[in-house]
């Protein structure tokens, strides 16, 4: 169920605060934020955030194409690595 | 020959006709590049088995292809089957395009910090690709975008870079 219109996209206030400073300034700086359910506006294009991943910060530079996404969806939380004893396969 | 000197080139898909004719998938920026292919190699059991081409016709990013001396049964066996080719065969990219294999080893200097480290691999995330930069055993995670890069100095072994300002304190302070 998507989230009601009257309310808008959900953005973390303070990092709202700092992208628009930032882009007010014409500065390009990274910002740290740990709200990966932040919805990219308009104003982030050309700003490289770093998201959290629950480990590391994974620096995402935003382009056109991302408005409307989370930030949570460019940094993945989970990288896979193959599944067990497929290397041994092939020699069967 | 062996996997890691080789670039995955696409995917055999589905048999043709009664010839032992195939298709595969390319999985490539210019499919057109290999239309005049005469050999492949065809993962086999996690082995990589040398195929000769009797024929191809390319049609946008797959290939109708009969290998040599393989009829219709034999075919059958191959579908599925993952096609590589050697790394040499790659077109060269010049300016500040690159292949992500061939750039691993190369130093990171970025405008403001000076030698960032060196490249120890691509993470290949769907959004966005990432330089992961190793600086005294840190890791530096940088965006692969033409905005951020300057040029790259194959000669060198060198990548010039323009980090966002703080970028790399955040790994670097950590």
């Amino acid at each position: 169920m998507s989230r009601s219109l009257k309310k808008g996209p959900y953005i973390f206030h303070k990092l709202e605060k700092r992208v628009v400073e930032a882009a007010q300034s014409n500065k390009k700086v990274t910002i740290k934020t740990w709200s990966r359910a932040s919805m990219i506006s308009p104003d982030f294009v050309g700003q490289t955030i770093a998201v959290h991943n629950g480990n590391k910060f994974i620096p995402v530079y935003v382009t056109e194409n991302m408005v409307g996404h989370k930030l949570g969806e460019f940094a993945p939380t989970r990288i896979f690595r193959g599944h067990a004893g497929q290397k041994d396969k092939g020699n069967k | 020959m062996d996997k890691k000197d080789c670039f995955n080139l696409g995917k055999i898909t589905k048999p043709v006709g009664l010839k032992g004719e195939v298709v595969f998938f390319l999985d490539v920026d210019e499919p057109s590049y290999y239309a005049s292919l005469d050999s492949v190699f065809v993962e086999v059991k996690n082995h990589l088995v040398p195929y000769f081409i009797e024929s191809i016709r390319i049609n946008g990013n797959k290939a109708t292809v009969r290998f040599e001396g393989i009829n219709r049964e034999e075919s059958l066996a191959l579908i599925g089957c993952e096609l590589y080719l050697p790394l040499e065969l790659l077109p060269k990219l010049t300016g500040k395009k690159f292949y992500f294999h061939e750039i691993i080893g190369f130093r990171v200097v970025d405008s403001q910090k000076g030698d960032i480290g060196t490249v120890a691999s691509v993470i290949d995330f769907p959004a966005q690709p990432l330089f992961q930069i190793t600086n005294n055993g840190t890791e530096i995670l940088l965006p692969i975008i033409d905005q951020l890069i300057d040029d790259v100095d194959r000669a060198n072994k060198t990548i010039s870079v323009t980090a966002p300002n703080g970028l790399i304190d955040i790994y670097l302070k950590n």
